[in-house]
């Protein structure tokens, strides 16, 4: 207990908002690194890498100045 | 559907140019009353006795400046360019862009009457008053729904990671201004914040170091993840990496705030979980930095020519040291030397000048040349003489607060044989001239540098307006 203790009774609703966004935000942490890593998904994510300079394709042909 | 090869686009890039123009502008005036309040605290008579030139005035309108203002623009003007030519698609509205534009503009000209007059709700980073505020509001969400819009309404399959750094800004951003500024207003230029005491204190380090989380990193890793790989010519060294980066700075950010209110009324815990966290986001801060860096892989060389490029990289480094520090700085043990000394001021500013400016004025002289159709700016030289001037500037500005930030926390703590305090206040503040004096130094020559970049866009702009007009002559003839 402690520094670490948790008196379970005392628990307000706030008290109990704060856990379960912490949980929810962990759990959703554990998934994108679940997802990010799983080498399944490497090529789908690394086609990604070249996006910023592919946009050179684009001509823009809507402007007048 | 991809686009494909060559593909016509109706773009909307008129209002990136204003908002690129009036970035410049405002990093011009926003370190120039940096420079001066820095030399109203070494030499307290350039007060002049005058309320509404004095320090506590002109320091909450030097943060707005800075912030806001300057970074504001840069990350509307990013913002609006990355989601257009990473989507292949126009502005879902050009017309509530321009809105965004004035409404913004407007609100930093309140700013600069409001803040001298001493209009102020007292809250950090959050100073201006409840009308303001909800101008603010509907401003920052005119540009945030008109970004989601663009995303929406984009003709490539794939969001880029740019886009989604920028929308997590928007989205986080509306959240902590709301709930930071939700006051009862007594006046039209007063109110009372709705919370009291610590939670109070503890409402406003969350929106405290959420502005400098979501608004000065967040924001700015988008534009980092689009114009270093543009600038250098080389693809993200790991897409992967950068997914991770903005999902675990997202998750991660929010909980950091009650780092700032260590040894006060809050909660004990409270500090530790803001302070574990903090260490905790040192993984992806580190691995973000690394994958910008790790981007030039193969393209090393191209930092002897390319002085934007060095912007760019050199933002990246402050951006490494800067995240680190600052988990350091939280930590209690730490944190009983540092907290309410300079050193936190010169924390802040490795990340304000180092990484944040850095990065902007690599993105701003990369896009004038884009925005503007020029092969080259006005004077590369020029470029590299303010990066070198930023860069000096910085460093001496940054070395100077850790001098006498870490002096100050040690004067205040030293005791002697009887227990009592060796140096009164007075006598830390006087030990603190030379480096008050330094800093001044450093904040005039990074604000020199950015009168030159000043010059050197207006320049590129008005060459590139005479070229199109000479070129026009025989087209018409």
């Amino acid at each position: 207990m402690g520094y670490l203790g948790m008196d379970i009774e005392a628990m307000s609703t706030n008290d109990w908002l704060g856990v379960f966004f912490a949980l929810v935000s962990a759990i959703g942490m554990v998934a994108v690194y679940f997802m990010v890593f799983r080498p399944a998904n490497k090529a789908t994510f690394e086609s990604q890498r070249r996006m910023a300079l592919d946009d050179e394709d684009h001509i823009n042909v809507g402007e007048k100045r | 559907m991809e686009a494909t090869q060559a593909t016509p686009v109706k773009y909307d890039m008129e209002v990136v140019r204003w908002f690129t123009i009036a970035a410049a502008i405002y990093a011009v005036v926003g370190t120039l009353i940096g420079v001066y309040i820095a030399s109203e605290l070494a030499f307290p008579f350039m007060n002049f006795d005058i309320p509404y030139i004095t320090f506590g005035r002109l320091r909450p309108l030097h943060t707005n400046a800075v912030i806001f203002a300057f970074g504001g623009c840069v990350l509307m003007a990013t913002g609006f360019y990355m989601v257009q030519r990473t989507g292949a698609t126009k502005l879902w509205s050009n017309g509530l862009a321009w809105f965004t534009f004035w409404g913004w503009n407007l609100i930093i000209v309140l700013a600069v009457v409001t803040l001298p007059l001493g209009m102020t709700e007292g809250k950090e980073y959050a100073e201006l008053c409840w009308p303001i505020d909800i101008m603010i509001a509907v401003v920052w969400l005119s540009f945030g729904f008109n970004h989601i819009m663009t995303v929406a309404i984009r003709k490539t399959s794939h969001i880029y990671v740019s886009n989604w750094f920028t929308m997590g800004m928007i989205v986080m951003i509306t959240y902590l201004h709301v709930v930071n500024s939700l006051a009862i207003p007594v006046s039209l230029t007063n109110s009372y914040s709705i919370f009291s005491g610590v939670q109070d204190a503890m409402v406003q380090w969350w929106w405290g170091h959420n502005a400098v989380g979501f608004f000065l990193t967040g924001g700015f890793l988008g534009i980092m993840y689009y114009f270093v790989p543009k600038q250098s010519g080389r693809p993200v060294f790991s897409y992967r990496l950068s997914v991770l980066h903005f999902w675990a700075l997202t998750f991660g950010y929010v909980w950091l705030g009650a780092h700032h209110l260590q040894y006060t009324a809050l909660p004990d815990w409270t500090g530790s979980l803001g302070a574990a966290v903090s260490l905790a986001m040192i993984i992806p801060s580190w691995g973000g930095a690394m994958n910008g860096m790790m981007t030039l892989s193969g393209a090393w060389d191209k930092l002897r020519t390319d002085y934007i490029l060095r912007f760019l990289v050199v933002a990246l480094a402050f951006y490494a040291m800067s995240t680190f520090e600052g988990p350091v700085m939280s930590i209690k043990s730490v944190n009983a030397l540092s907290h309410y000394t300079d050193w936190t001021v010169g924390h802040v500013h490795s990340g304000a000048l180092g990484w944040v400016a850095m990065v902007s004025y690599g993105a701003m002289y990369h896009m004038v040349k884009k925005l503007w159709g020029v092969e080259k700016m006005y004077s590369d030289n020029l470029v590299n003489v303010h990066f070198w001037l930023a860069t000096i500037g910085t460093v001496v500005y940054v070395v100077a607060m850790w001098v006498s930030g870490i002096m100050q926390g040690l004067m205040w703590r030293d005791y002697d044989e009887y227990g009592t305090l060796t140096y009164t206040f007075v006598e830390s503040v006087s030990a603190m001239h030379p480096y008050y004096a330094m800093r001044m130094v450093g904040g005039l020559i990074f604000n020199i540098g950015t009168w030159i970049a000043l010059f050197n866009i207006v320049m590129t702009v008005r060459q590139a307006s005479a070229l199109r007009s000479s070129s026009a002559v025989p087209a018409k003839a």
